[in-house]
């Protein structure tokens, strides 16, 4: 197989900015549809023989996640009236390579339900929020859900709160771990259901690739088998082997061009060494992420686009949403081992929707998984949970009953959209390019609060049912500073003076122009947005793919 | 990379005591093999890179009490030293200007405390005290958390060596598990739920 190569000056069917969840998909389906296709991507291509068991440089030194460090600042502030504060490592973290984060994730995928699309006319609206229904439904993204069960591969089975699918999962759940028999027998006996968390992990051979091994680097950590489901080992190579999609890695985009009707002609990229070219292009994907994308339409900003590419809205880089989360430690008699094997192996939904009579909006899941990610390094760094000791023989001993005992019941919640959370750039702070830095302004609404005390209150029954022996519990009371699941920056919708893109990702604005990435999701889902930032992708390539088809593009 | 040669598991079986216990009093000597305890002593004395062997003495010392040796194998015979000197030679070269400063500051107040500024050669109960009154303090967590690194990164840095860190926690670093992966699980899969 090779990759296909394009001239700059020749224009292509599509440029693709981002080879990840979304990007990766999109560049595999036009590709595969005949379009020429060329991918940019910030970082290297990395295959499983290159990603390593080894703690200290991924989390300290080089790693997949480009901060400070690797030349990539970001600030952060509260309120808009603050002047940001440049933030050590990255508050919006995502990988930089083939693959982009779905190469590091946990590979947790919980569909959306009917009720996420259609929530605020069932709830109502709710003030001073962004609120409101998605412009699609569930019926229309359900066949895109089942296209990334069976294309990208997952394991899972249907469990009792599932939404209405068209088919089963292609492999079988992964076996359970004790944090999910402990978080299982638990939730039995206070009546609610844990059930097998669905995995964009192999348990077994699929579609070429080899089963999961268990080796338990799973989270922020790229597979070595290539059994986690990333887009790096799933769209690339079927991309790579219609022969007509060019990956050009290491080359960071420094602008969309446009010309004087309105559209998109170029894209214009620093290769690693600072050269700087331009692909002509009929159509661009931009699919750098939920943060980065709104960056790139800020940066491409020209004189008829003053505010920025596609933002006649506004609302590029608004309703940034990450998913509210809690914790609740519990340390055990018995050997958990929760280090071993994938991040989680149950998840309840009893509380998909909380009462409404509690007062507030939200929902989410809770399930089981190691503290500090299983990592030997990081655990000890937080060491103590228990002891209490931060050093000395105390903490030592601590350490030597935590690691291998312990569990934590996680919650994943809701996130309401508002305009003044959001991506900005910094007015002063640059990355190594020049480029001004990623700016987050960010504060949780009050019912982000009050849903993430909820789920840590139901985790803490659970830890009590499960018999853990002590435990802590904690949610981000003083506010989130920063994220992974960077959502709502893009926001779909039907009417162009309120959202960015249409319900197939189109710009409202500029009519060759898709943004298809976690930035188009109109509402947060209560955690785990990869599977439908996949979906939506399959859907939007199909759209795009048939406009392009009838020379509407 | 190298399997470790007795893993957590195996030597607790072979020593008769249950492996569910985790915290059981064993000798250093007990855990630690000849080979081991000679290769650490002639470790000891490889060349350094970033730190002057005074320097090293002391920090060292310090991270000795962070992760000491007590029943079980702690810093030292980890050698995060090497790790430490290994990053502050490359990575983190950046901090050892911070930490010369705060360690010329610890040993201003081992001067003034007990009259000896050379923090090594304090009793372990006289070094516990003056770096409890930092312990908040910025040159002590950069201390604590280059200690930690070297105790449980991979040993091709410099430190955990024999995979002591990993060991002392009951993590074991394999490419591959099977379940059971713990007690309940396995007793999961005995009672079909």
């Amino acid at each position: 197989m090779a990759w296909a190569s394009y001239p700059t000056r020749e224009e292509v069917d599509f440029v693709v900015i981002g080879s990840g969840a979304a990007g990766g998909i999109m560049a595999k389906e036009l590709s595969s549809a005949g379009f020429s296709v060329v991918v940019l991507e910030q970082g290297p291509h990395l295959r499983p023989g290159d990603f390593r068991h080894d703690e200290w440089n991924y989390t300290q030194t080089e790693g997949l996640v480009w901060g400070s460090r690797k030349g990539h600042p970001q600030t952060f502030r509260r309120y808009e009236h603050e002047k940001a504060e440049l933030v050590e490592g990255a508050p919006l973290g995502y990988a930089h390579n083939v693959g982009g984060s779905s190469a590091h994730f946990s590979g947790n995928f919980w569909r959306l339900r009917p009720i996420d699309f259609i929530e605020a006319s069932v709830r109502g609206p709710i003030a001073g929020t962004n609120f409101v229904d998605w412009p699609i439904t569930y019926e229309e993204l359900e066949p895109y859900y089942t296209k990334v069960d069976w294309e990208i591969g997952l394991s899972g089975v249907e469990g009792p709160w599932d939404p209405p699918r068209s088919k089963g999962y292609p492999c079988p759940p992964m076996p359970p771990k004790s944090s999910g028999v402990l978080l299982e027998r638990a939730a039995k006996k206070l009546g609610w259901t844990a059930y097998p968390e669905p995995h964009a992990i192999l348990s077994q051979p699929y579609n070429g690739r080899p089963g999961c091994i268990h080796c338990g680097f799973c989270n922020g950590f790229g597979c070595e088998v290539g059994a986690k489901s990333s887009t790096a080992v799933t769209m690339i190579p079927l991309a790579e082997a219609t022969g007509k999609c060019e990956l050009r890695t290491g080359c960071t985009v420094s602008r969309i061009n446009t010309n004087e009707q309105g559209r998109v002609t170029e894209v214009v990229y620093w290769e690693e060494d600072g050269t700087e070219q331009a692909q002509r292009a009929k159509a661009v994907v931009l699919s750098a992420n939920g943060a980065e994308s709104a960056r790139l339409l800020f940066l491409s900003e020209s004189s008829r686009f003053p505010d920025g590419l596609a933002n006649s809205s506004g609302m590029v880089g608004k309703n940034l949403m990450f998913n509210g989360g809690s914790n609740v430690s519990g340390l055990f008699a018995e050997p958990i081992n929760a280090h071993k094997s994938v991040a989680t192996t149950r998840v309840i939904h009893d509380f998909y929707s909380i009462d409404p009579k509690h007062g507030f909006y939200g929902g989410g899941g809770i399930d089981a998984r190691s503290l500090s990610r299983g990592l030997p390094m990081a655990a000890a760094m937080r060491g103590g949970i228990f002891s209490g000791a931060r050093w000395g023989s105390a903490y030592k001993k601590g350490l030597e009953q935590e690691f291998t005992h312990t569990c934590s019941f996680n919650g994943h919640t809701t996130s309401l959209p508002l305009s003044t959370n959001n991506v900005t750039l910094d007015p002063e702070v640059k990355d190594k390019w020049g480029r001004p830095a990623l700016r987050t302004t960010f504060m949780n609404h009050p019912d982000d609060f009050a849903t993430m005390k909820f789920f840590m209150e139901r985790s803490i029954e659970l830890m009590d049912a499960a018999g853990a022996i002590q435990k802590t519990a904690s949610y981000s009371e003083d506010g989130q500073r920063g994220g992974v699941h960077l959502l709502g920056t893009c926001r779909m919708g039907n009417d162009p003076a309120t959202s960015v893109v249409n319900r197939y990702n189109r710009a409202h604005d500029i009519p060759n122009l898709y943004m298809v990435d976690g930035g188009s999701l109109v509402t947060s889902g209560r955690g785990q947005p990869t599977m439908t930032i996949m979906a939506l992708a399959f859907r939007a390539a199909d759209h795009l793919i048939q406009a392009a088809r009838r020379g509407e593009v | 990379m190298s399997e470790p040669k007795l893993s957590r598991r195996a030597f607790l079986q072979q020593t008769g005591v249950a492996a569910r216990s985790s915290l059981i009093a064993l000798s250093l000597p007990m855990i630690m093999s000849a080979s081991q305890q000679a290769r650490a002593a002639q470790a000891m004395d490889a060349p350094m890179k970033a730190l002057q062997p005074d320097e090293a003495a002391e920090f060292a010392a310090i991270a000795a009490r962070i992760i000491p040796t007590d029943e079980t194998p702690g810093a030292t015979e980890a050698g995060a030293i090497y790790f430490i000197d290994n990053v502050l030679s490359t990575s983190h070269a950046n901090v050892l200007p911070e930490l010369r400063e705060g360690l010329a500051a610890l040993q201003a107040s081992a001067q003034s405390t007990y009259g000896s500024a050379s923090f090594h050669t304090l009793e372990p109960a006289q070094q516990d005290a003056l770096l409890t009154e930092i312990e908040r303090g910025s040159f002590f967590n950069t201390m604590r958390f280059l200690t930690i690194a070297g105790t449980f990164s991979l040993p091709e840095y410099g430190g955990n060596r024999d995979h002591i860190g990993w060991k002392m926690i009951g993590f074991e670093d394999r490419h591959m598990w099977m379940p059971p992966y713990g007690f309940y699980d396995a007793d999961y899969a005995a009672k079909g739920e």
